[in-house]
């Protein structure tokens, strides 16, 4: 995105020297912005004002990598505060705390429960997405030991979590080709932090006691010439995280550089329940990461459902898969419906079947995932992709007659659809609402 | 789209009457009506009739009158600082002043009256020199604007900028380039500060008023209009203004659109 005038007024010497070519510097300004000069031409701007004005052409939240491979976490990129403005670009990686306080033993099994923490939606695989090792026992070497033992019986990327730079540093000399994030870097830290990060190409989790301090931490950082940051307000309390995870991305978006990068946010709560919902609420409202304490499959399911959700595409609709789908416990002399693979087509045949109370099958024909009508309208619902459907799903072992119920909005397409599929097209009422009583009085009628 | 109605201004020959005889109903009835209409300000201007001694006095006695009558608030259209200070002490409500030109010593004490009474500001992009001619020229004296709201601390969602409409018929060329010059407005600053226009002015002593009126102001509005000062009698143009803002996507569509629209 191009700079405003203004924004470009505000780095200029305002000398009026006219060296430029142009009367004003304000004039130059408003050329700069139309694209009509370039800033080479005005010699008196400061090298601080041209870094202002040429990063302006980066996004405003950078894309940071963390780990490599196939399980490789990119984080960032992201341009709207409201998902339906546009979408959310980068799903938040959930990551899972081992402690390095934890035996041997004891690391083992978690780390192989975080690996399991794997789950079927809607067709594709999605599961938590790192470890965080955190040197809560303040041993430099105990931290280093944890790390190798869960680098080796993980393919996750890591985070490893200790404001001790000698741990880190042990640490980096064993995983450091598997790029994990490393930090925090504080106050106290940051210079041999970012050395650290620097030297391995690491990503670096800067952590300051407020956004104030976070601000001007991360612009010492950049200063060192480290910018794979990830940035952490320092906040615990949800009201403070939720409040800070706002700032920092409305304020990426108006282009304040120190806080262009992904977030980290810790759902740390004694009590699981409240947990998993503050880690909703960090999901949901732009943290890039967020920290977890729970291997229980029943609190990370949940996170893992919230985050495909919240970061699907909403300008795209939603399909379901296009299979055969039973409804109540059909039997082979039940009913057999036809409609499209929209989300909310299906769900609202699904819905009206189940009302009938009585069982039968649904095969929601795929339609690139839109409604009957428009499917129809557009060539992607017809008679010669739904005989297709009925050839290959298998429903014709499944039920002893040859009868199907179609959406009573393209009757046009049953004579077709009859002599093409072989079946006995039953046109249906035209809204799904009309299936209880049109089967209560025509099937087996 | 904010619709700020023309109806209170001493040009015409009802009010001048009623600012000559301190007739408040004829002042109230436009108030009230307009804001029926679906106004979201009322222009108060005293007309050329009124002396400059008179002016200050006059506008208070306007926005009182017309705020007795309206929950709107005023857009106080003249020439004289008196006048607009002294309808700005009276004025309940958010003002807009109307307006400060891109010259400097206009500038100098309408910015700071703004800042001070926190009121709006509407800036013409002209300046001693007179209108400009293309767009670019236009913008560049918005962006004078811009720069002293920046300098003064007024917020660019309150500064309203005019690129100065004129006749068709007369000046044909100008329209283009004021359509051109809003789109270079919206891009000045971020965020960006608003646009204005006196509709009106388009359709001077041409035949179809309301037709040129309400097309230009649909194409206004495509570029990035944010306001017009407009009459509100014209009921197809409201109409026009409440579609535009569906088809922008601005607002969000129902079926009773129009009506949604008079009653924000």
């Amino acid at each position: 995105m191009a700079l405003t005038g203004l924004e470009i007024f505000k780095q200029l010497p305002k000398t009026n020297c006219k060296d430029c070519g142009q009367a004003t510097c304000l004039a130059f300004a408003m050329a700069l912005a139309t694209g009509k000069t370039s800033l080479d031409q005005c010699p008196h701007v400061s090298d601080a004002a041209r870094e202002v004005l040429d990063s302006a052409s980066a996004p405003p939240v950078a894309l940071v990598k963390i780990g490599v491979g196939e399980k490789q976490v990119a984080l960032g990129n992201e341009t709207v505060l409201f998902r339906h403005d546009k979408r959310f670009e980068n799903p938040c990686a959930i990551a899972v705390s081992v402690s390095d306080m934890l035996s041997e033993i004891e690391v083992y099994d978690r780390v192989a429960a975080i690996n399991g923490l794997v789950f079927d939606r809607v067709g594709q695989l999605h599961g938590v997405n790192m470890v965080a090792v955190v040197n809560s026992s303040e041993d430099a070497d105990r931290f280093a030991l944890v790390v190798q033992t869960v680098a080796a019986a993980s393919e996750l990327p890591l985070a490893l979590l200790s404001d001790d730079p000698n741990a880190i540093e042990k640490a980096l000399a064993i995983v450091s080709a598997k790029k994990p994030l490393v930090g925090p870097a504080n106050l106290a830290n940051y210079e041999a932090m970012t050395a650290l990060a620097k030297m391995y190409e690491a990503p670096l989790l800067v952590r300051g006691s407020d956004l104030n301090e976070l601000a001007s931490l991360v612009e010492k950082v950049a200063a060192l010439g480290w910018k794979q940051l990830i940035l952490d307000s320092g906040a615990r309390s949800v009201s403070r995280v939720l409040a800070d995870q706002t700032q920092i991305r409305r304020q990426a978006l108006k282009r304040f550089r120190p806080f262009g990068y992904p977030t980290i946010a810790f759902a740390a709560n004694a009590d699981s329940m409240q947990a998993v919902l503050d880690a909703g609420v960090y999901i949901s409202k732009y943290a890039g990461i967020v920290v977890v304490d729970s291997i229980d499959r029943a609190d990370i399911l949940s996170l893992v459902t919230l985050r495909l959700n919240i970061y699907t595409d909403p300008q795209k609709p939603i399909a379901v898969e296009s299979k055969v789908y039973e409804i109540l416990t059909p039997g082979p002399d039940s009913p057999v419906y036809i409609t499209t693979n929209f989300s909310l087509t299906y769900f609202c045949v699904a819905g009206d079947i189940e009302a009938s109370r009585m069982p039968g099958y649904l095969l929601p024909v795929d339609t690139d995932g839109v409604s009957v009508l428009t499917g129809w309208a557009a060539g992607k619902f017809t008679a010669e992709k739904i005989t297709e459907m009925l050839n290959s799903c298998g429903i014709a072992d499944r039920v002893s007659h040859r009868k199907l119920v179609l959406p009573g909005g393209v009757a046009v397409i049953s004579g077709r659809l009859e002599e093409l599929s072989g079946w006995e097209v039953m046109v249906g009422p035209s809204e799904s609402a009309g299936i209880p009583a049109f089967i209560k009085q025509r099937w087996g009628a | 789209m904010e619709l700020i109605g023309e109806r209170i201004n001493g040009m015409f020959k009802d009010i001048k009457e009623a600012i000559l005889n301190k007739d408040a109903a004829v002042i109230q009835y436009w108030a009230k009506r307009q804001e029926e209409k679906g106004a979201h300000w009322l222009d108060i201007n005293t007309g050329p009739t009124v002396s400059p001694e008179e002016q200050p006095a006059v506008m208070t006695w306007l926005v009182q009158t017309a705020q007795a009558a309206s929950t709107l608030p005023c857009c106080l259209d003249s020439t004289s600082p008196a006048a607009i200070e002294a309808g700005l002490k009276v004025h309940r409500g958010q003002a807009l002043i109307n307006s400060t030109s891109a010259e400097q010593s206009k500038m100098d004490i309408y910015f700071p009256m703004a800042v001070q009474y926190g009121a709006r500001l509407i800036g013409l992009a002209m300046n001693e020199a007179g209108v400009p001619k293309d767009a670019a020229a236009r913008a560049a004296l918005a962006m004078e604007l811009v720069v002293n709201a920046d300098m003064h601390g007024l917020a660019m969602e309150d500064l309203y900028i005019d690129p100065l409409v004129l006749p068709a018929n007369v000046a044909q060329d100008h329209g283009p380039e004021v359509i051109e010059a809003i789109r270079q407005i919206k891009m000045l600053a971020s965020p960006s500060p608003k646009t204005v226009i006196g509709l009106s002015n388009v359709s001077q002593r041409c035949n179809e008023r309301r037709l040129l009126n309400r097309t230009y102001m649909v194409m206004c509005i495509t570029a990035g209009l944010d306001s017009a000062i407009v009459d509100m009698e014209d009921d197809l143009l409201v109409d026009a203004a409440a579609a535009t803002e569906i088809l922008l996507n601005r607002s969000i569509y129902c079926d009773a659109f129009l009506k949604t629209f008079r009653q924000r």
